[in-house]
C-alpha cells in the first residue's frame, strides 16, 4: 500500500506539532482526542508519537541499534539486543523499559528526552494490548513535524487559502487589505502605529525604495507642494513606470541568481554575453512580465513552445554559478555543478534547502535523499559532460540556436542518474527517474517522457511548470516575502531563503498568504483612492508591480521610522516584528554609489550593454595572480553609469562596493549583510570615487554662483535634497572658512617634504641613461644625428650610421619624420622595476609609434619587451602588457612622460599628471638590444615628432623621486604645466564640505 | 570541554536571541543587551545577530577550551613545495633513481604532463637540533630551529591543480564561496586590536594566489571576517590615506563637522543605535589611520634586527619584511597572518615544473632566512608560545621527474609536508609517513581538513562546535570530516 496515501487518512490535527496545528487550523485541537479513555488506537496515538520519538533513529535506512520502528516486522525483528516485546508482560518488554528509564529516546546534550507520563501510559497500554500494528502500514518519517524536524505538514508546504482580511470598526472598507493584516496584532496589545512620514521622508523613501536613486529636487518640491488626493499614487506610478525601477528590483534577483560576469578559479574566463542575461532581467521587470513566464523562461526558456532569443538568454540562470575549468576529477565535477543548480533553482524559486539531501535524507525538513535526485535529473540532461573549455561549461550558440549565454539539453534521451552513497560520485547506487519534491503532497510529483518530437527531455519544463503551477505552495509565499522583505527591511519571513525547519516562522501567516494567494489571484482594489484608475497596473495574475504598488500605498509602509513610543515598544519588539514603525535603512552598496554619482550630477542612466571595468585601487590589484593587464579600468566617462552595469569578476570585486557588503557572487543572496565597520568609514573619507565627486560638485556650484552662501545652500540642496538649518548653515560657512585658510596657507607654503627639482646626475642611484637634445648630439653635415651621448655615466649612447635613417637636429629637438632611428649602446635595463622619462612631441595620427624599445621579434620577445610610445590618436603603450596607458593631450607642444614600472603598479604621467595605471608588469624581457624611434628592430611604427630627452633609471623611482626629475626636466625643456587638479583653496574647501556631507548619516540612511 | 549554552529547542542562544526579535535593528538590541552583560559571556564563533550582521562579532570572544596561542602567522608556500626535497627524506630514492613508479601507485599525471622517473633528493638532508629532524639544505636556517617544528610528513589533499587545491588549503573545500580559516579564526574568538584588521594577508610582490580573493574571502560569513590585504609599506591598507590637501589636521576639521552634523540628525530620531555605531566607526577609522601605517613602520626596529630578517639583503628582503611585520602585527593582537611566498604562475611560485634545483633555490633563499629569524624574533619576545606558525604549500610535488633527466617535478596531492610550531606544539618531532617514494601518505594520513581541525584546536577552537548557521545548515571549516592530530600536541 502506498506509504503516502495512509498518511493523509492520518487525522489533520494529529499531522502537526501545536504550533502547525495554529496555523492549519487556527483553532480545532481543544476537540482532540487525549482525554478520551478508549484504548489507543495506531494512527491516532501511536504512529505519531513513533515519528516524533524513534523514527529518527530508528527507520529502515539508519537503523541504529538494528532495530527499524517503521513497520510491524521492523518492530517485530527487534534490534542487536534482540527482541523489543515480550509477549504477554508488557512491562518486561525491553521498548517499555527503555522508555520508562528514559534511556530511550537517549539525552541530547545532556538533556533528557523522556516521554511525559501520558504519552508513556498510552504507549503501554498499547503495547499491554498487544501491540496491534494495522496490515502493512508502514510509517514515513516525513509524515509529520517532530521536535527536531519538519514533516509534510509544516507550514509553508500547506496549500495557500485566502484569509479573511481583518477589518476593525475605526478605519472605513477601502482600507488597504495590508493594514488589516498588520493592525490587528497591534490593537490586540493597544499599540499603535507610528504616524505617517512626512512628505519629505516619505518622497526619499519610496524613491530609493523603487528606483535606488534620490529624488531630483524638483520632485521634492512638486509632491510637497501638491494637494491633491492621489499624489502620492502618482508618485508610485511614475517610479513604477521609470526605466530605473528594472535596475533597482532587477539587483536583488541578480542577487539572488548568484550573477557574475566571469568564472572564478584560475583563468576566472568571462562568460560571455551573460550580460544579455542582466538585461533580460531589468527588461523583464520593468514590463512587469508575470512571474510565472519569468521562472518558466529562466528554467526552461529553450523548451517553450513559443522560444525565442530572449526566453534562451533567460536560460543563462542556469549557467551563472562558479564552472572551474580545471577540476580535480571533471567526471566528479559534474556532480558540483547539479549542486549548484539544485541549489540555485530550490533556493531562489522554492526558498528549500535542497541541496543538503545531496548526501542523505534532509535533517530538517521532508526531503529524502532521492528527490535531490529526481530534481538534479532536470539539470543532468544539459550539456554537464566534460568538454573543451572553450564552451565554458555549456552548450555553444550553435546548439542553443541563438548567439548568447544559455543553456539546453544534451537531446531527449540521456544516461540515466544515480543516487549517490554519501552524495560521493565513486559510489553510485540505484538510478533515479527524474521527479518533482514529495514534499508537496497535493502536487503531482512525477515528470513524463518527453512528446516524440521534442528535442529536449522537457524535465526543465515540467519542473518550471510544477513550480510556478498556483497549487504550489511555497512559489507564491516565497516570492511575496522577497518583495516584502525588500520594501521593509526585512520579511515576514526573515529567512527569505529558507521557508523550512530552521527557517524563521512567518511574524504574519496570515498576511503572507493573502499577498501569494493576491498574486495569483488578484482580486482586491487593495489601492487607497478609489476614484482613480491605477494606471498602467496590470490586473493579470503572477503581476509584480501589482503588489509592489498595494504595499507601498498601504499606511503600514508609509508611517514614520520613529514613534513617540519608541523606547517602550522597542523594550518588548527590538526587531519591529510587529511593524509598528517603519525601518531606518542604510543603502546598500549599489544604491550608495549612485547617489555619489547622483549628487555630482554626473550620473549617466544609459541602459543595458557590457558593463563597465571601474578603476581600482592598484592595492588591490595585487591580489590577482595574472599581473599585467590583468584588469583595465573603462575610460572614466563609461564608470558614470549605475552599479547593476559593473563587471563583476569573482576573483577581483570592486572594494568599494564589498566594503559595504555587496554581495558574494558565488551562493544565492536573499539577503544582503548590514555591517558598520571600520573600512567603510575609510573608504568614503579616503577612495577617490568619492573625492571626485565631491570637487566634480564644488566646481559645477561655483561656476553657478560667487556667492559663497548659495554656495553651501546649493551644496546641501545637492547632496541631502534640502537647504541647511541655520546652525547648520554656520557650521558650514565656518567649515569652509577654516578650509579655505588652510588650503591657502598650503598652497603659500609648500609642505615641508618637498623638495626642490633634482637632476638626472643628482638622482644618480640607478640612473642609466641620460640624452638631451642640448647637449652631447654630433650631427652630419647635413645637420642629421649621427651620434647622441649619454649624460649619465653608464655609456648607454646613441647613433646611426646609415645616412637615410638619421634624425634632424632643429631647434634643439631631433625630429623623427619618416624612417628615422637611433641604437642605444649595451644593456639599458636590467631589473624588471623600472623608470623612463621621456620628452617629446607627437604628430602621429594613427597606428603604433615608439619612442624606445627592446621589441625583438627575433629574439622572441614581441609580446614581452619593454617600450614607450603612442598608438592611435593619443593612446599611451608601455609594454604590450600596458597596453592602453591613458590617453596623452596636447601632443603638438613638448610633454613630459613618466612611465614607473613599480613593485606594485605601473604608472604612467604626463607633465607629472597621472594619466594611468594598472597592476604591476612583470615576464619582461630586457636583454635585447634598444633602439629610439621606432618599435625595436621591426623597422616599422616609426616615430612622427620631436624627440628632446630621454631619461631611465634601472629601478622604480617613488612618488618624490619621480616628481623631482619631472620638475626638473619640464624646467629643463620649458614645459608649461596646465594645473589640470584643482588647487584653488575656495574650491577644495567647498569640495571638503561636499564631502563631509557625502559622509554623513543623512545621505547613508533612509528613514 | 565547554559547549555553547543550549536554549529551548535545542538552539543556541544565538539563534534564541535572534527568534526573540533582534531583526532587523539588531543593534538596538546591541544596547540592551550589552547592559545585563551579554557581551562578556559571548563564546566562540557565537554572534548576537543573524547570520553574522553587525560588527558585534569582531569583539573578543572566549575559546572552548583554554589555549595559549592568541594569533597564528600562515606562512603559504604558494605553487607547492616538493616534500621530498625539503621536510621528508626518502634515501631510498637514491637507489630506486632512473626507475618508474610502481604501475600499483595510481594518480592523476596534473596537466597531462610527461610522467618521468623516480628522481632523489636535489639537496642533502642533514640532522637538525637535538631532536635531529633531518631538514635538507634548502633550509639551511630553518632547520636550527627543528626542535621548534612538528612536521607532519603525511598531509594529503583533495585536488592537484593550483586553483582549487589553494582554494581548499584555505576555505577546507575545493570549490570558492567559503570561508577562509583567518576568517574562522577571526569569528571564533573576535579580534583584541580593533585599529588593526583582524585578519591580515600579505601577497608576494610577484602576483595572488590563483583564484584571487577567494583565497581570504569570508565566503558566506560577514564581510567584517574577510582577510584585509596589506601592504607591507607606507599605507598598508586600501583607503588608508585620502588626496595630500586632506592631512591629518584638515581631516580632523572634517570628521568634528561631520559629528556635529550626524549628533544634529540623530538628536531628533529614535532608536539610533546603528547611527551611533556608524559615528563611532569614523573615530576608529582615523585611529587605523595611524596605527596601520605603524604597524609597518619597521624603522622603529633595530639594525640587528632587520640584518636578522634579511632586510636590506637580496634575495631575503622582501620576504623578511613580511615577516618581521607579522611579528609587529602579532604583537599589536593581530588574530591571524598569512604571509604569501610566490606570486603569480609557474616558476614566480614554488610550482617547480622545470627544475627543483633553480626553483627551490631561488624561493628557498628568498624565505629560509627570514623564517629562521622569525621563529628566532618571536623565542626571544616570549611570542612563541601564543603564536602557531604554520608552513606548508596547496599540494606537494612527485617523487618522479617529468622526462627523462627533466629536472622538474609535477604537482602531488596524496602526500606533502607541512610543518607547525608554537604554543601547544610538540617540537623536533615528525608525525605520519609517505611510502617509501614519498609519493602518497600511508602511516597516520593527515587530510587538509584534520590539519583544519588541529589548527583550530590549537588556537582553542572546537572544529565541530565552531559553526555558522547559514541556509538552513550549521556550516563549519572541516564540514563532516576532520579530526586533530593528537600526536603534534604538546
Amino acid at each position: 500500500m502506498n506509504v503516502r496515501t495512509i498518511f493523509l487518512n492520518v487525522p489533520p490535527f494529529l499531522r502537526g506539532s501545536i504550533g502547525q496545528l495554529a496555523m492549519s487550523l487556527g483553532v480545532v485541537f481543544a476537540t482532540g482526542p487525549s482525554t478520551v479513555a478508549a484504548p489507543p488506537e495506531f494512527d491516532w496515538d501511536i504512529a505519531p508519537l513513533l515519528i516524533r520519538h524513534c523514527l529518527e533513529c530508528h527507520n529502515d535506512t539508519a537503523k541504529t541499534g538494528g532495530l527499524s520502528l517503521m513497520s510491524a516486522e521492523g518492530m517485530q525483528q527487534g534490534g542487536d539486543s534482540g527482541p523489543v516485546l515480550v509477549a504477554d508482560s508488557a512491562d518486561e518488554s525491553p521498548l517499555l523499559q527503555r522508555v520508562r528509564t528514559g534511556e530511550m529516546p537517549p539525552p541530547k546534550e545532556d538533556e533528557s528526552q523522556a516521554l511525559p507520563a501520558h504519552e508513556y501510559e498510552r504507549l503501554r497500554q498499547w503495547v499491554a494490548a498487544g501491540a496491534k500494528w494495522p496490515d502493512g502500514r508502514v510509517l514515513d518519517p516525513y509524515e509529520q513535524t517532530t521536535e527536531s524536524r519538519a514533516g509534510r505538514d509544516w507550514w509553508s508546504l500547506q496549500p495557500i487559502k485566502r484569509p479573511q482580511v481583518p477589518v476593525d470598526s475605526e478605519h472605513d472598507s477601502t482600507m488597504n487589505p495590508i493594514d488589516g493584516f498588520i493592525r490587528r496584532p497591534l490593537t490586540e496589545r493597544g499599540w499603535q502605529s507610528a504616524p505617517p512620514a512626512d512628505r519629505r521622508t516619505l518622497l526619499r523613501r519610496v524613491t530609493y525604495d523603487l528606483i535606488g536613486l534620490p529624488p531630483i529636487l524638483d520632485e521634492y518640491v512638486a509632491f510637497e507642494q501638491d494637494d491633491s488626493s492621489d499624489a502620492y499614487e502618482r508618485v508610485v506610478d511614475r517610479l513604477l513606470a521609470s526605466p530605473q525601477f528594472g535596475e533597482r528590483w532587477g539587483r536583488y534577483w541578480l542577487d539572488l541568481v548568484r550573477y557574475a560576469d566571469t568564472c572564478g578559479y584560475e583563468r576566472d574566463q568571462e562568460k560571455t554575453r551573460a550580460w544579455k542575461y542582466r538585461d533580460w532581467v531589468i527588461a523583464a521587470i520593468n514590463d512587469d512580465m508575470p512571474y510565472d513566464q519569468f521562472v518558466l523562461a529562466q528554467l526552461a526558456g529553450d523548451e517553450l513552445p513559443d522560444r525565442d532569443e530572449s526566453t534562451v538568454i533567460a536560460t543563462g540562470f542556469l549557467r551563472l554559478g562558479t564552472w572551474n575549468d580545471e577540476p580535480n576529477d571533471p567526471q566528479e565535477y559534474k556532480y558540483e555543478r547539479l549542486e549548484d543548480m539544485v541549489h540555485a533553482t530550490s533556493t531562489a524559486f522554492l526558498g528549500l534547502t535542497v541541496k543538503c539531501a545531496r548526501c542523505h535524507d534532509h535533517k530538517f525538513d521532508p526531503i529524502p535523499q532521492t528527490d535531490y535526485y529526481r530534481m538534479a535529473s532536470a539539470f543532468w540532461a544539459g550539456q554537464i559532460e566534460p568538454r573543451d573549455r572553450k564552451y565554458l561549461g555549456g552548450p555553444s550558440p550553435e546548439e542553443l540556436g541563438f548567439d548568447v549565454f544559455g543553456w539546453t539539453d544534451r537531446g531527449r534521451v540521456v544516461p540515466p542518474l544515480h543516487l549517490l552513497k554519501n552524495g560521493d560520485p565513486k559510489h553510485p547506487l540505484e538510478i533515479v527517474e527524474p521527479g518533482q519534491l514529495t514534499a508537496v503532497t497535493f502536487l503531482d510529483d512525477s515528470i513524463s517522457p518527453p512528446p516524440a518530437e521534442a528535442s529536449t527531455t522537457q524535465r526543465r519544463l515540467q519542473l518550471a511548470r510544477w513550480i510556478v503551477d498556483e497549487s504550489n505552495p511555497l512559489t507564491a509565499r516565497v516570492l511575496v516575502n522577497r518583495l516584502w522583505q525588500h520594501h521593509f527591511g526585512e520579511g515576514l519571513v526573515r529567512t527569505p531563503n529558507n521557508f523550512g525547519f530552521n527557517g524563521d516562522a512567518p511574524t504574519h501567516p496570515e498576511l503572507l498568504d493573502w499577498l501569494a494567494a493576491e498574486l495569483i489571484h488578484p482580486m482586491s482594489q487593495g489601492l487607497r483612492d478609489k476614484g482613480q484608475e491605477p494606471s498602467a497596473i496590470s490586473h493579470q495574475p503572477w503581476s509584480f508591480k501589482r503588489l509592489h504598488k498595494l504595499i507601498v500605498m498601504s499606511d503600514t509602509y508609509r508611517q514614520s521610522a520613529d514613534h513617540p513610543l519608541h523606547d517602550e515598544y522597542a523594550g518588548i519588539d527590538p526587531g519591529n516584528r510587529l511593524w509598528w514603525r517603519s525601518n531606518r535603512r542604510r543603502l546598500d552598496a549599489d544604491a550608495l554609489r549612485d547617489s555619489l554619482l547622483a549628487a555630482s550630477g554626473q550620473l549617466d542612466l544609459t541602459t543595458g550593454g557590457p558593463g563597465f571595468k571601474p578603476t581600482i585601487d592598484p592595492e588591490a590589484l595585487e591580489g590577482l595572480s595574472k599581473k599585467g593587464g590583468a584588469w583595465q579600468a573603462s575610460p572614466p566617462e563609461q564608470q558614470l553609469r549605475r552599479s547593476i552595469y559593473t563587471y563583476l569578476q569573482r576573483s577581483l570585486l570592486p572594494p568599494m562596493l564589498t566594503v559595504f557588503d555587496q554581495q558574494d557572487t558565488t551562493l544565492p543572496c536573499g539577503q544582503r549583510d548590514v555591517t558598520t565597520v571600520a573600512p567603510q568609514a575609510l573608504a568614503l573619507m579616503n577612495n577617490d570615487f568619492v573625492h571626485v565627486r565631491s570637487e566634480v560638485l564644488a566646481g559645477r556650484l561655483i561656476d553657478q554662483t560667487d556667492s559663497v552662501d548659495s554656495q553651501v545652500n546649493e551644496a546641501w540642496r545637492a547632496i541631502l535634497s534640502r537647504a541647511p538649518t541655520a546652525q547648520e548653515r554656520r557650521a558650514s560657512l565656518d567649515h569652509l572658512h577654516l578650509m579655505q585658510q588652510r588650503f591657502q596657507q598650503q598652497r603659500e607654503t609648500p609642505p615641508e617634504n618637498q623638495t626642490p627639482d633634482v637632476s638626472p646626475q643628482l638622482l644618480s642611484e640607478g640612473l642609466t641613461l641620460h640624452l638631451s637634445a642640448r647637449d652631447g648630439v654630433t650631427t652630419d653635415s647635413d645637420g642629421r644625428v649621427e651620434g647622441w651621448s649619454d649624460l649619465s655615466p653608464s655609456g648607454h649612447h646613441a647613433s646611426q650610421p646609415n645616412i637615410e635613417s638619421r634624425p634632424l637636429l632643429v631647434d634643439g629637438r631631433i625630429r623623427f619624420e619618416g624612417q628615422q632611428w637611433l641604437a642605444l649602446d649595451g644593456q639599458l635595463l636590467n631589473s624588471p622595476e623600472h623608470t623612463l622619462f621621456a620628452v617629446v612631441t607627437d604628430k602621429g595620427t594613427t597606428g603604433h609609434r615608439g619612442i624606445i624599445s627592446n621589441w625583438n621579434g627575433a629574439a622572441s620577445n614581441s609580446t614581452s619587451s619593454v617600450f614607450l610610445g603612442l598608438t592611435g590618436e593619443s593612446t599611451l603603450r608601455f609594454t604590450d602588457a600596458f597596453g592602453n596607458a591613458g590617453s596623452v593631450t596636447n601632443r603638438d607642444r613638448p610633454f613630459l612622460l613618466s612611465a614607473v614600472s613599480g613593485p606594485y603598479q605601473a604608472t604612467v604621467h604626463q607633465n607629472g599628471e597621472l594619466i594611468g595605471s594598472q597592476s604591476q608588469i612583470t615576464g619582461r624581457n630586457l636583454s635585447t638590444p634598444w633602439v629610439i624611434g621606432q618599435q625595436g628592430n621591426i623597422n616599422g611604427e616609426y616615430w612622427q615628432g620631436d624627440i628632446i630627452a630621454i631619461v631611465a633609471y634601472d629601478r622604480a623611482l617613488s612618488d618624490t623621486e619621480r616628481q623631482q626629475v619631472e620638475q626638473w626636466l619640464m624646467r629643463e625643456h620649458d614645459i608649461e604645466v596646465e594645473v589640470a587638479t584643482p588647487t584653488d583653496p575656495a574650491l577644495l574647501a567647498l569640495a571638503s564640505l561636499c564631502h563631509v556631507l557625502m559622509n554623513t548619516n543623512e545621505f547613508l540612511y533612509v528613514d | 570541554m565547554s559547549q555553547q549554552p543550549r536554549f529551548p529547542c535545542g538552539h543556541t542562544r544565538r539563534e534564541f536571541v535572534w527568534e526573540m526579535g533582534a531583526g532587523f535593528t539588531g543593534t538596538a538590541l546591541t544596547a540592551l543587551l550589552a547592559g545585563d552583560g551579554f557581551f562578556n559571556q559571548l563564546q566562540a564563533g557565537e554572534l548576537p545577530l543573524p547570520d553574522g550582521r553587525g560588527s558585534e562579532g569582531l569583539m573578543p570572544k572566549k575559546s572552548h577550551h583554554p589555549s595559549p596561542i592568541k594569533s597564528v602567522i600562515f606562512l603559504m608556500m604558494n605553487g607547492a613545495p616538493s616534500q621530498v626535497d625539503t621536510f621528508d627524506y626518502k634515501p631510498e630514492l637514491e637507489n630506486y633513481a632512473g626507475k618508474d613508479l610502481p604501475p600499483d601507485k595510481e594518480f592523476i599525471n596534473s596537466g597531462g604532463r610527461k610522467k618521468g622517473f623516480l628522481t632523489p633528493a636535489w639537496r642533502p638532508f642533514r640532522p637538525g637540533g637535538e631532536s635531529g629532524l633531518l631538514i635538507s639544505d634548502y633550509f639551511p636556517n630553518v632547520r636550527k630551529h627543528a626542535d621548534k617544528l612538528a612536521v607532519i610528513n603525511s598531509c594529503h589533499t583533495d585536488s592537484h591543480a593550483h586553483g582549487s587545491a589553494l582554494v581548499a588549503m584555505n576555505t577546507g573545500k575545493t570549490f570558492i564561496g567559503r570561508p577562509s580559516l583567518g576568517s574562522w579564526a577571526v569569528y571564533g574568538l573576535g579580534t583584541e586590536n580593533h585599529d588593526l584588521p583582524g585578519y591580515v594577508v600579505i601577497l608576494d610582490k610577484r602576483g595572488g594566489p590563483i583564484s584571487g580573493q577567494p583565497n581570504w574571502s569570508s565566503g558566506f560569513m560577514s564581510a567584517a571576517y574577510a582577510g584585509t590585504l596589506f601592504r607591507p609599506t607606507g599605507t598598508p591598507i586600501l583607503d588608508l590615506a585620502g588626496p595630500e590637501h586632506l592631512d591629518r589636521k584638515a581631516q580632523r576639521e572634517q570628521l568634528d563637522l561631520l559629528a556635529k552634523l550626524n549628533e544634529e540628525h540623530l538628536s531628533s530620531r529614535k532608536g539610533g543605535q546603528q547611527l551611533v555605531d556608524r559615528i563611532n566607526s569614523y573615530e576608529l577609522a582615523y585611529r587605523m589611520q595611524a596605527a596601520a601605517p605603524e604597524a609597518v613602520d619597521l624603522s622603529q626596529e633595530t639594525q640587528q634586527t632587520q640584518d636578522a630578517y634579511g632586510i636590506g639583503q637580496q634575495p631575503t628582503d622582501e620576504y623578511g619584511r613580511n615577516c618581521l611585520i607579522a611579528r609587529r602585527l602579532v604583537e599589536r593582537g593581530v588574530r591571524f597572518v598569512q604571509l604569501y611566498s610566490g606570486g603569480g604562475h609557474l616558476e614566480e611560485t614554488w610550482d617547480a615544473h622545470e627544475s627543483i634545483e633553480k626553483n627551490h633555490g631561488r624561493h628557498g633563499a628568498e624565505v629560509d632566512q627570514p623564517i629562521a629569524a622569525l621563529l628566532d624574533d618571536l623565542d626571544q619576545r616570549g611570542l612563541l608560545d601564543s603564536t602557531l606558525v604554520i608552513w606548508g604549500g596547496e599540494f606537494g610535488r612527485m617523487p618522479f621527474s617529468e622526462g627523462k633527466d627533466a629536472p622538474g617535478r609535477n604537482h602531488n596531492p596524496y602526500g606533502f609536508s607541512m610543518w607547525l610550531a608554537g604554543g601547544g606544539v610538540k617540537g623536533g618531532i615528525k608525525y605520519g609517513e609517505t611510502d617509501e617514494f614519498g609519493f602518497e601518505a600511508v602511516v597516520n594520513p593527515v587530510h587538509l581538513s584534520d590539519l583544519h581541525a588541529t589548527i583550530l584546536h590549537l588556537m582553542g577552537l572546537d572544529h565541530e562546535l565552531l559553526t555558522y548557521f547559514h541556509q538552513g545548515r550549521k556550516e563549519s571549516l572541516t564540514d563532516v570530516r576532520g579530526h586533530v592530530v593528537e600526536g603534534v600536541l604538546a
